[in-house]
């Protein structure tokens, strides 16, 4: 079931995610998946774009599996086959003063996909 | 302060008379939908008095939609048939493929009130945020009558304020009465007078009214107003009772 699995994901994406300096606007990231990538969209709460960050993507143990730029429209694209998607994915954005994340899982990626 | 609580002679009185706080429902699981709490919303839709927790028949709705990022979805085919309060009503499970604030509506069948001598017709609404994105929350649908919030309508400490503006035909309501009643869903909640069972406050003259709750949980907002058709009925023509409903959902305080 999807929230057992990103339940237990969350506390591991929660540990690892240091609260860094809290704005009185928060960041909002979501990632949504089809059979050939993760999209990761953030912005904040306040309905601007995410204009620069890193994204961080971590399979479903917490390991570390690539790295990069958030676009300037605050999107970032993982190629599937880029990454061992067969646990899950955390997907993590970090700006420097506002971090957040989602989790992608198994389910997500067979809902979306359509097997 | 001294409470006298109804005797149950008293409460048998009441529940013999006709009641008059109806309420049109929309209630969903959860108002903040977290990505730990899954990918969908489970909503359950009546008719009934929230605060006594007694169902009424809830006919097949004329419309049931969700509006998301100004996009309506029509999702009146996907109710299902549920057993509400010991009276007929409806579920539906509804995924949330994005972020943002859904808004999710429902109008019923014209009521036929004999004890009233009027239709009543309950526009009713509930807004649902997912994944933290609270985008959406003021949004107006633009039905026959509608409460257009001005607080948010989720994400509300017990006790916080909620205000909104009272709309029909998309203009304010000057001085228009608002009914609220609590969902006395296992609150046990005890009235100490049936005047409180209902309370009402009015809007001011831009429509605009205020209410903050003794506890949390869901509060149901319902502003009255009469329509400017009528419907038949036995031959005659008769009066329709416009409810603008939204409810609202308050959190328990989690600080001393």
């Amino acid at each position: 079931m999807d929230g057992a699995v990103i339940r237990a994901m969350a506390l591991t994406a929660a540990a690892a995610l240091a609260p860094v300096g809290a704005g009185a606007h928060q960041l909002v990231v979501f990632a949504s998946v089809d059979c050939e990538a993760v999209t990761v969209e953030a912005k904040f709460s306040n309905g601007k774009v995410t204009q620069q960050g890193d994204v961080r993507v971590l399979d479903g143990a917490n390991n570390l599996l690539t790295t990069l730029p958030l676009d300037s429209d605050g999107t970032a694209v993982v190629p599937l086959d880029s990454v061992d998607h067969a646990g899950g994915l955390v997907v993590e954005v970090d700006t420097g003063s506002h971090d957040n994340y989602w989790i992608v899982t198994p389910e997500d990626i067979a809902r979306n996909c359509g097997s | 302060m001294k409470h006298h609580f109804l005797t149950a002679s008293l409460a048998a009185m009441i529940a013999a008379t006709p009641a008059v706080a109806h309420y049109g429902m929309i209630i969903p699981n959860d108002p903040m939908i977290s990505q730990e709490d899954g990918r969908s919303v489970s909503l359950t839709m009546s008719f009934s008095h929230p605060f006594e927790m007694d169902g009424m028949m809830l006919d097949k709705p004329v419309a049931f939609s969700v509006t998301h990022e100004g996009n309506k979805t029509d999702l009146l085919g996907g109710l299902q048939d549920a057993t509400v309060m010991d009276d007929q009503g409806y579920t539906l499970e509804y995924p949330l493929d994005r972020p943002g604030t859904y808004i999710f509506a429902m109008e019923p069948q014209p009521y036929w009130e004999p004890a009233e001598d009027a239709f009543i017709i309950h526009y009713t609404k509930t807004y649902v945020t997912a994944y933290g994105d609270d985008e959406g929350w003021d949004t107006e649908l633009g039905l026959k009558t509608e409460i257009v919030p001005l607080s948010k309508p989720f994400g509300l400490w017990e006790h916080n304020v909620f205000q909104g503006i009272v709309k029909m035909d998309g203009a304010p309501v000057p001085y228009a009465e608002v009914e609220v009643e609590f969902l006395n869903d296992g609150a046990g909640a005890t009235a100490p007078d049936e005047l409180m069972i209902t309370q009402t406050v009015k809007a001011d003259a831009d429509g605009v009214f205020t209410y903050a709750p003794p506890s949390d949980g869901w509060w149901g907002f319902a502003a009255l107003n009469t329509a400017d058709y009528t419907l038949p009925q036995d031959g005659e023509d008769k009066a329709v009772e416009l409810g603008a409903v939204i409810w609202v959902h308050f959190e328990e305080w989690t600080g001393r």
